[in-house]
């Protein structure tokens, strides 16, 4: 079959972490050709965002938009939070990484598979077995803020199964099993009763309790000594997998035994018991092999998860094992228990004190509160909601020298969801966000935030202290201070603490175990000028393991890393992907009349008693293309598909309908089931029966019976009237030009040649200046003391040097035609002759510069220049910090105001680290920043911490308290409100420089030429600004550098290389087959009238004016079909959704 | 007791927001009056009028057009084109003799399981009020 010869790069990577980053990573890889296997702890992919229902900016959720598009055959089109289903990609939950070995190209990798005990092949998602599930478990997904079974759908949206056990929870009363229709729940009991655990303990009842627990409901075997003697007889003469010590007892002590113990049995675990005083003789005895301790009293809530969890570690079987080039880590962060140290917010003691991932489940519709705005504790109507920002970041007492960098964006965003819920109400609700500095940076964060404050949002710039909660009214008491110190209280129903990240010490101990740098707080490091690459060749980071990230960053540096990935596997050649079974051809039906072959399984008999094949074909007899109606059984089983896929060719039918349950639903089997039957998958349509019924009507089973044989009878019609009508055919090979023409010679388009040519493609770089480097070339330092003058210098002579590159200084791009796949664009150098080159993608890296400004007195006095200024004296040693009695800075001069509503992300960060060097040269010097929000996020908060120490001193101002400059003879005068004196102060400043931000240099019409297009700034426009924050709406056309967004140089680099990596896939289709489900044209409908191209909101439709046709680019169009309900004469049409399948379905449908 | 009217409704649901939501709410156990029909299109932009008019006047009772909350939509501003495009409708139907609260057009993002079914059981009461499509009992064109 066409679509299975396509060959395959050879390589594999794994990708460890299913978060944003993770399956970004993975899922390019993968559309790059390469197999990947995803690992995930958790029992669900999708990470934080998965518990995200709404994301800024539009407030929405997007999630699945980073799915590659339109070839549902390789990647399920569906909801990412059902799940994700690639070809390529292997996903391995409850699975983490035991070992490492190997080198980069070459690694072999040991994983550990915690077992499920609900096998997925036979789960239906039935939910019988959670009604009779005895244990109540705090909803992890749903922030611990309600409870559910343990048994159950990893989230609500998988509710269609399979389903997990939390196993630790679990007691193993197995009424679950009895009830479960399929038999898919195989609780590994029995093993329980040969691990065997001996107590050792001076105290009667404490061996009694852990005795009765641990076995009685445990389901462990217990033995019990009362002292250490007793216990080593023990030892001596029966095998013995946990040990349990006392370590206070007469006689022989707890640490005496645990040395003995172990000389008899080397390989067994040990726990010690102790009371709280003795946590610190316990905590030693695990350096002479104890493997944890449990602390007097017990909690028996704790105590059984504990132990099954040991239990587990112990018994779980290691492997598989795998064998992959690259290994991308994806691993996130932890967040931030604002309840460990001093908690003055009471968090976990007030209940209405919530985190904010718990309030954003708050506002879900399936979260604790079903999505209504009430307080947990008494379902009172929220009203009054405050947060608090920082908590657990921004902190130096908490070891938290760093900014969190999302939790200003997403308290703003919650704070605008629950203006929205209240005014749906009708109500009125009061939103107040305590903040230090509001930290909207990047492109569209300031506009988030005026809008956000348009809506009633108060941003209240103060720390708070503390909150009690009143004892009668319930109400909430905040006390907090403002700037200049003056306290106040406030009410309030909720308060929401932002809470920050902590690095997840599951990466750390990953990192280590692949002997990979991580920063002293146990972030991983990436090298200079890099977001992703760490400091171990092969090992990759993407995402927040580096520090936390937002979601379009978190894309980019899944990209990015993919990219690094992908790159070293090419340049390897790749030798490692399992070679796919040789494919059987699809029998070519072209010219067959339908024959459509139904069959519905009887689900072990819950079904046969409904569905009754005569009656189904009496009532379709009229349909000539029904070819026969069976029940077949256990078709969840191989051997029980293989059974059907037999009938099935013996029948000789040409199209297939299958009534089933979930499990045989997924892309996988549909693609093995019409491999065996030799059919094209577009040709068989599985219906699941069993999820989508009608509502239960108990009082009358016969009634039930009646309406749920209905409503599966007419969804069998329906697919067999859409499947009956499916189009046989192949799709043609796509065809698309083997060069990319990367604009811009900056630092961003220079990576991005090279990571196009280090692929094999030709790349044509193009630049206006006579020289290669962009803003390099005036940079000096970044504010780590990176050298950038070395990067310009090592970029620009690989690119010189690299083969696959041609570059065009000098020159511009005077016209492109042609879209994605085969463009033809004309430069012209200099004065000289126009030429054309022919490409078939393009990245756009115009860049930027500096903006100018005409405030505070920009142009009037030689003393006032710009960060650039600065910078450029600096590096060419003609700044000297000695002379320099006193310099003052002035930020977000001329952004973040209309007309440029904007933050440069960049020129805080330059500030400090102008001020720093001037600071620390020479520490007499008065050094002053006039700023509005410090956005030193992330890391760089660290830096806002040192220039404060160093002296540099810090006032904010607001645009309206804007401060004056004059210039004057002696100095230039600055006057500004002081927010703590809460008087103005004046500044006499040598020197006084404007952070003005960044412009995006003039691109609209190149971008319009390339069917692109540039936002009210001159940014050019992303196709999604979270989702796909490299492409551009025009098919085959990728941004990346200052020119799409505001970005430090590693960010502009990550951009670019995330471009690359996406134009080498557009490259990598040639001669594969197009996607399938596409729009079509039928043109002998086609009167031209091209309403179609002004419907498609992909430019994937063009009139070619050779053919005189309309033309539809397969790999720009998603498939959304807005062609289709445009086209008066139905000649336009949606693969698979064909005028006469959609009609002939509405005629099954309406059938009474 | 008078037989109740069973009406039939087609419900055109996008496949990432309104099919995610039903698939959830018949999932979670949640169900649905099973006089809706789903019809699963990738948006809500590509129903075409002509398949609406087919549906009544196949003698559908009611049709339902149910995608992602704006700004939500897959493909951009698919579910804009369709409340242009149901807009436009609403005003011809009464002209073919039906009445345009027949056709209904919501939002159901893909969470909202229990919105769905909620919706779902509001739309068959009110649709059972307005009785049987006329087109069912006479040929209108
Ligand atoms: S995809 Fe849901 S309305 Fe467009």
């Amino acid at each position: 079959m066409a679509a299975e010869s396509m060959s395959k790069k050879q390589g594999s990577a794994m990708v460890v972490g299913g978060g944003i980053s993770g399956m970004r990573a993975a899922l390019d890889l993968a559309e790059t050709g390469y197999h990947v296997t995803l690992i995930e702890e958790a029992s669900h992919i999708g990470g934080v965002v998965s518990q995200l229902d709404h994301q800024f900016p539009t407030d929405g959720c997007g999630i699945c938009k980073m799915l590659p598009h339109a070839d549902a055959e390789h990647v399920l089109q569906q909801c990412v939070r059902r799940g994700l289903s690639h070809e390529n990609v292997t996903i391995c939950l409850q699975t983490r990484v035991m070992s490492v070995s190997g080198e980069p190209g070459n690694f072999t990798v040991t994983l550990q598979q915690h077992p499920n005990p609900v096998d997925p092949e036979r789960c239906i998602g039935c939910g019988l077995c959670i009604p009779v599930c005895p244990v109540d478990v705090a909803d992890p997904f749903n922030a611990g803020k309600a409870a559910c079974k343990a048994i159950g759908p990893p989230t609500p949206h998988m509710a269609a199964g399979p389903y997990r056990i939390d196993t630790e929870a679990c007691t193993q009363c197995g009424k679950c099993r009895e009830v479960c229709p399929t038999n898919a729940i195989r609780l590994p009991e029995a093993d329980r009763k040969s691990f065997t655990i001996l107590v050792v303990d001076d105290e009667q009842i404490i061996r009694d309790s852990l005795s009765e627990w641990l076995g009685e409901e445990g389901g462990f075997s217990v033995i019990t000594a009362e002292s250490g003697e007793k216990a080593l007889e023990v030892l001596e003469k029966k095998p013995v997998d946990l040990m349990l010590i006392d370590i206070k007892m007469p006689g022989m002590d707890g640490i005496t035994l645990l040395e003995k113990a172990l000389e008899i049995r080397e390989q067994m675990a040990v726990m010690m018991i102790t009371a709280y005083a003795t946590v610190d003789t316990a905590v030693s005895a695990m350096k002479r092999g104890a493997a944890d301790y449990l602390v007097k009293p017990f909690d028996p809530e704790e105590l059984l998860p504990k132990i099954a969890a040991m239990y587990h570690e112990l018994t779980l079987p290691p492997g598989p094992e795998i064998r992959v080039g690259a290994i991308v880590i994806a691993g996130g962060t932890d967040e931030y228990n604002p309840a460990s140290g001093k908690n003055p917010f009471g968090y976990k003691i007030i209940e209405d004190v919530v985190t904010g991932p718990a309030f954003e489940r708050m506002l879900s519709s399936v979260g604790p509160t079903g999505g209504r705005l009430v307080r947990l504790s008494d379902q009172r109507p929220l009203r009054r909601i405050a947060w608090i920002l920082c908590v657990g970041s921004r902190d130096v007492q908490a070891e938290a020298d760093y900014c969190s960098g999302v939790c200003c964006m997403y308290s703003l965003k919650q704070a605008r969801l629950a203006q929205k819920a209240a005014r749906q109400q009708g109500a009125k609700i009061e939103t107040v966000l305590y903040y230090m500095d509001m930290r909207t940076f990047g492109k569209s964060g300031q506009q988030y935030r005026d809008a956000a404050e348009a809506e009633g949002a108060v941003c209240r710039r103060s720390r708070v202290h503390s909150i009690v909660s009143e004892e009668t009214s319930g109400d909430l008491c905040i006390r907090s201070a403002d700037t200049s110190g003056q306290i106040r209280e406030d009410r309030y129903d909720l308060a929401v603490l932002a809470t920050g990240q902590r690095p997840s010490a599951k990466v750390t101990e990953l990192a280590e175990m692949l002997g990979i740098a991580s920063d002293p707080r146990g972030f991983i490091n990436t090298r200079e000028f890099s977001l992703t690459q760490t400091s171990g060749n092969g090992v990759l980071a993407a995402g927040s393991c580096t520090g936390r990230k937002d979601i379009s960053d978190a894309v980019i540096c899944g990209s990015s890393a993919a990219f690094h990935a992908s790159r070293l596997l090419h340049a390897g050649g790749g030798n490692l992907l399992e070679q796919s079974a040789p494919a059987e051809s699809a029998a070519d039906i072209f010219r067959e009349p339908p024959r459509v072959f139904t069959a519905v399984c009887g689900c072990s008999g819950a079904v046969s008693g409904i569905f009754d094949p005569e009656t189904f074909s009496g009532k379709c007899c009229g349909d000539p293309s029904l070819y026969s109606v069976e029940t077949a059984d256990w078709l969840c089983t191989d051997e029980g598909l293989a059974d059907l896929a037999e009938n099935i060719r013996q029948s000789g039918a040409n199209r297939v309908v299958i009534g089933a349950c979930r499990p045989l639903c997924v892309p996988e089997k549909k693609k093995a089931l019409a491999r065996a039957v030799s059919l094209l998958p577009e040709l068989i349509e599985i219906v699941d029966l069993r999820s989508q019924v009608p509502a239960a009507s108990e009082e009358i089973p016969e009634q039930q019976k009646a309406d749920t044989r209905e409503t599966m009878n007419f969804r069998l019609e329906m697919a067999i009237s859409r499947v009956k009508l499916a189009d046989p055919a192949f799709a043609p090979n796509i065809a698309t030009g083997q060069s990319v023409l990367v604009v811009g010679g900056g630092i961003a388009g220079m990576t991005a040649a090279l990571g196009v040519a280090d692929h094999g493609y030709g790349a044509y770089l193009v630049e206006r200046a006579d020289r290669l480097g962009g803003n390099l070339n005036w940079l000096h330092q970044t504010i780590e003391g990176d050298d950038i003058a070395r990067l310009a210098e090592q970029t620009r002579s690989r690119v010189e040097n690299h083969p696959m590159i041609t570059i065009y200084t000098n020159t511009q791009v005077t016209e492109t035609r042609g879209t994605g796949g085969a463009f033809r664009s004309t430069l012209q150098t200099g004065d000289e002759a126009a030429f054309s080159v022919e490409h078939g993608a393009a990245i756009l890296a115009t860049g930027g510069g500096q903006a100018e400004t005409e405030a505070f007195g920009r142009g009037t006095d030689a003393r006032i220049i710009t960060q650039q200024e600065l910078e450029s004296r600096i590096r060419e040693n003609n700044l000297d910090p000695e002379q320099i009695n006193s310099m003052c800075m002035i930020l977000c001069a001329g952004t973040r105001q209309p007309p440029k509503n904007y933050c440069s992300r960049i020129c805080c960060a330059t500030a400090l680290k102008h001020a720093l060097h001037v600071k620390e040269k020479n520490p007499e010097a008065g050094v002053y920043v006039l700023y509005r929000d410090m956005m030193a996020y992330g890391f760089l908060e660290a830096w806002f911490t040192r220039a404060r120490k160093a002296g540099v001193i810090f006032i904010a101002y607001t645009p309206e308290t804007a401060p004056e400059v004059s210039a004057q003879q002696d100095a230039v005068r600055i006057t500004a409100m002081e927010p703590v004196l809460q008087r103005e102060v004046e500044i006499s400043a040598d020197l006084l420089v404007l952070a003005t931000g960044i412009e995006p240099a003039e691109c609209g019409a190149l971008a319009r030429s390339f069917g692109a297009d540039t936002d009210a700034h001159g940014f050019l426009r992303e196709a999604e600004p979270k989702w796909q924050p490299v492409e551009s709406l025009a098919p085959g056309v990728y941004a990346c550098g200052i020119g799409l967004r505001p970005a430090s140089i590693a960010e502009s680099v990550a951009s670019a290389e995330a471009a690359a990596q996406q134009a080498v896939i557009r490259l990598g289709r040639n001669h594969q087959p197009a996607p399938k489900n596409i729009a079509r044209v039928r043109h002998s409908l086609c009167s031209l009238c091209q309403s179609c191209i002004a419907a498609c909101a992909y430019g994937a439709r063009k009139y070619d004016p050779e053919s005189r046709m309309i033309i539809v680019d397969p790999e720009a169009c998603r498939g959304c079909g807005a062609c289709a309900s445009a086209c008066p004469n139905f000649a336009a049409y949606l693969e698979g959704f064909a005028p006469g399948r959609m009609l002939s379905m509405l005629a099954a449908a309406a059938d009474h | 007791m008078e037989e109740q009217f069973d009406p039939v409704i087609v419900a055109f649901v996008c496949n990432w927001c309104t099919y995610t939501a039903s698939d959830l709410a018949g999932t979670s156990r949640l169900g649905y009056p099973k006089n809706i029909r789903l019809i699963r299109v990738m948006c809500t932009g590509m129903v075409d009028t002509q398949y609406i008019f087919k549906a009544f006047l196949e003698g559908v009772d009611g049709v339902l057009v149910s995608g992602c909350h704006p700004g939500d939509c897959h493909y951009i501003n698919g579910n804009f084109k369709a409340r242009r495009r149901m807009k436009l409708l609403k005003t011809i139907l009464p002209q073919f003799g039906i009445a345009e609260n027949r056709l209904r057009l919501t939002w159901i993002g893909a969470s909202d399981g229990i919105a769905f079914a909620e919706t779902m059981q509001r739309l068959v009461d009110q649709i059972r009020e307005l009785g049987p499509n006329p087109a069912r009992l006479q040929n209108v064109i």
